[in-house]
């Protein structure tokens, strides 16, 4: 639990907000008896961080984890009363991150000691996501023994899988926590929150540096990713776009316009292909042509016409609209008044 | 004496009235009944309309506003502006206090021309026994009392909503004809129909009233008298030169003159271009005015907003298919055209009076009415209540109106909040509604026609 804690707390910091996170917990631990701390949850022998604080939404808790449910979340296929926080409202143009930890084995991984999500399951689900156009990539992340296998079975495009051991391996444990007396995180997921803690929203570490910083020796076993299916470049892709929220933004000099502009008026936009280009290329830019009004002298001047350049040539010189409007209304008062008291 | 000091005492106490009310905005919660407030004139969908276009985006988007944009200048600021410890909206509802009470001043200065002309075409009818035999009332003190008193006019005015303006302006446009001053006119009458679509139908009646003069009573009681008897003095107003009438001509007394149309014509012509260069650097980055005109008078006649209202529409167009919804749109709005006409030629001795009816009719068939329009054509129904008095069904209809006043908010309590009604329950206030606004329409012009026709009798049993 303190394994998905973790990483929920860490995506949630690089910008993926609640409503975009689906949480399913077994959720046994923190309230239980025999926790030492009641109601906290660490990660850390230190106790820095507890992990089961306040901000933090379970969307599947207890009981309600389970391989049913959980395939019903991938596929979409829920009953009519399921509320929309407990959908996976994804559509074709996701990246959706799936991380799953516990206790695993050959092609198969343990749902609350009582039942098994098999790896051809997995397949299904996503293929059946991938026909339903539920996801545009799909970064799979598996924490259990022999977890590799569990993704063995993929063949939908657009997925990219790690898991943390492979056929034969078992993951283990990072530390003991002599106090509460449990091991409380697992080594692929120390390390990998170790990366993301060197990491700020910002940066533009790629998917291969995560890849390539999991040390087998460290890990006391072979993290193994397939990326046959990933059409993508690994270090092209940025983390963030599966473990954070950021958008590509483009700065333009122009207000932003609430409907479509027909003809006249064109604005520029350059997109930057390269992410890692300066700041000065950043910058987009847009213009009012004027040599529109040329072309508008061509033709033969009908009303439209004559009221067009009218409006190009006064309107569209009056910088301030809002203090001409305002002195236009002023006026008025004044200019019925006289006009009125001049008529008697 | 007496009666002036009367009529100024219940003038200051409405306005207090209305002051008082206005301190007690939440419990009243009037901006939010579908009766005071519509997708038009609603005052929150025009403060989100000036927070739009504060932002640099088009103050139409997202289909909330759809006034004017001169009227987001004049208001926008006035919603934003917050006093400590005092209301909100407080300064955009003083300003609607402030048009009531200049409604209600030219209302009775309309109600004083009108009767002064009245007497006068009765003199020279030689029908002055009638004026003295009955009481008659001044009709303007009445009519600006009514309008400043109705229950309908108050909740309007605290209600947070922009009709008072409206109503504003087309007082003024009425005014300006009855005194033939060309230019007030055509400024009422333009900002009217640039507010809402409606009032250009005014525009008959105010021709009419430019170039008749006040109401009279038929030109043929005129005629008939230039025949029996040898020369009549004119009554004439403004600057306008009338007519001198021979005995052996048969002109009519009050000959139409074309020049305070002409005038009115041109005025039109200008504030119409002032209106919309205003209103095109306005909104000359968002569209300009043909996307204006398309949010603003488009909407009223595509009826795009169903939300319930008083009216009859929304509950038609719910359910209409597609198919034939740009044909029942032409029909109803071809049914308050078609009414024009025929009015004109019945009435067009009257002009106040056929103004008075299109108000009337327009308020019941428009496409999002609301109480506003009602306090409006029953403020300028008491300019005639001398040639009304003897209009029936009033107790009954009198009595209707207050039914409807109470039973159309519980109707429509219990359909959305409380869920034990359905739309059927307030669609059938609505219904009653403009029956009784039918009622009124017919009885009211049955008995101004049989008052006339009482003038010929009178004014030939004299010959």
């Amino acid at each position: 639990m303190a394994n998905t804690l973790s990483l929920y707390r860490t995506v949630k910091r690089l910008g993926i907000p609640d409503d975009r996170i689906i949480l399913m917990l077994a959720d046994d631990m923190a309230c239980n008896a025999r926790n030492k701390y009641p109601a906290q949850v660490f990660n850390n022998e230190n106790h820095r961080l507890n992990l089961y604080g306040d901000n933090v939404e379970v969307d599947y808790r207890g009981y309600e984890v389970t391989v049913e449910n959980f395939l019903r979340v991938l596929t979409g296929r829920h009953e009519t009363a399921v509320p929309r926080s407990k959908r996976l409202l994804s559509d074709e143009g996701s990246h959706i991150l799936l991380y799953m930890t516990g206790h695993g084995g050959d092609e198969f991984l343990k749902f609350q000691d009582s039942e098994e999500l098999q790896s051809h399951d997995l397949a299904d689900a996503v293929k059946q996501m991938k026909q339903k156009r539920r996801f545009k990539e799909l970064l799979i992340m598996v924490d259990t023994c022999q977890a590799a296998t569990l993704f063995s079975q993929l063949h939908s495009p657009g997925v990219l899988a790690i898991g943390s051991s492979m056929k034969g391996e078992n993951s283990y444990s990072h530390h003991l926590d002599s106090d509460v007396g449990v091991s409380v995180v697992d080594r692929f997921t120390f390390y990998t929150l170790a990366f993301f803690e060197r990491l700020n929203m910002y940066n533009n570490a790629s998917l291969s540096s995560l890849f390539n910083s999991y040390n087998p020796s460290l890990l006391m076993s072979t993290a193994y990713y397939r990326t046959d299916l990933y059409k993508r470049p690994l270090d092209k892709v940025p983390v963030t776009d599966f473990f954070g929220s950021v958008m590509e933004t483009i700065h333009t000099d122009s207000a932003y316009r609430g409907f479509s502009v027909k003809g006249t008026d064109k604005a520029e936009i350059k997109a930057p292909l390269n992410l890692k280009a300066s700041q000065a290329e950043r910058r987009a830019l847009s213009a009012y042509h004027q040599d529109q009004i040329s072309d508008f002298n061509k033709e033969v001047c009908s009303f439209h016409c004559i009221w067009s350049t009218l409006h190009k040539t006064v309107v569209e010189k009056i910088e301030d609209a809002d203090t001409f409007v305002n002195y236009g209304l002023v006026v008025i008062i004044p200019l019925v008044a006289a006009s009125t008291w001049l008529w008697r | 004496m007496e009666k002036t000091r009367w009529f100024w005492v219940w003038v200051i106490t409405s306005l207090f009235f209305r002051l008082v009310l206005i301190y007690f905005p939440e419990n009243l919660n009037l901006g939010f009944r579908p009766e005071v407030a519509t997708p038009l004139t609603s005052l929150r969908r025009l403060a989100e309309g000036y927070w739009l276009k504060q932002s640099s985006m088009s103050p139409y988007a997202g289909s909330m506003y759809h006034g004017s944009p001169m009227l987001l200048s004049i208001l926008g600021p006035l919603t934003v502006k917050r006093i400590e410890g005092q209301p909100s909206h407080l300064m955009c509802s003083l300003l609607f206090v402030v048009a009531d009470l200049v409604t209600a001043m030219l209302i009775r200065a309309t109600g004083q021309t009108l009767q002064l002309a009245y007497s006068q075409s009765l003199r020279s009818l030689n029908l002055v026994s009638l004026l003295e035999s009955s009481e008659t009332l001044s009709a303007g003190d009445i009519a600006a009392l009514v309008y400043l008193w109705n229950p309908l006019t108050i909740i309007t005015c605290v209600g947070s909503s922009t009709s008072p303006i409206e109503n504003l302006l087309i007082v003024l446009s009425l005014y300006g004809a009855c005194l033939r001053i060309a230019p007030l006119a055509a400024f009422g009458w333009v900002l009217a129909m640039h507010l809402s679509l409606y009032p250009v139908i005014l525009i008959i009646p105010v021709i009419l009233l430019l170039g008749y003069g006040p109401d009279a009573p038929p030109r043929k009681l005129f005629l008939q008298k230039n025949s029996s008897e040898n020369g009549n003095s004119p009554s004439c107003h403004g600057n306008y030169p009338c007519n001198e009438v021979t005995s052996q001509e048969k002109l009519p007394l009050h000959p139409f003159l074309w020049r305070p149309v002409m005038h009115f014509m041109l005025w039109a012509s200008f504030w119409l271009f002032y209106v919309f260069v205003l209103c095109s650097i306005s909104l000359k980055q968002h569209g300009g005015l043909l996307e204006m005109l398309k949010r603003t008078h488009g909407f009223i006649l595509t009826m795009e907003d169903l939300s319930p209202n008083i009216g009859v529409l929304w509950y038609f167009f719910a359910e209409v298919f597609d198919f034939f919804r740009d044909f029942f749109l032409i029909v109803f709005h071809i049914n308050i055209l078609f009414m024009i006409l025929p009015l004109a030629i019945r009435l067009k001795h009257r002009p106040c009076f056929l103004a008075f009816v299109y108000i009337a009719i327009s308020s019941m068939l428009k496409s999002y009415p609301s109480v506003g329009d009602s306090a409006l054509y029953l403020g300028i129904l008491g300019l005639f209540i001398n040639e009304l008095a003897e209009m029936k069904f009033s107790f009954f209809l009198f009595c209707g109106y207050i039914g409807v006043s109470l039973l159309s908010p519980v109707m429509h309590n219990l359909w959305i909040w409380r869920g034990t009604g359905n739309a059927n329950f307030y669609f059938a206030t609505a219904i009653a509604y403009a029956c009784l606004q039918i009622i009124l329409v017919v009885e009211s012009v049955g008995a101004m026609l049989n008052h006339d026709r009482m003038l010929r009798k009178n004014s030939t049993v004299k010959l």
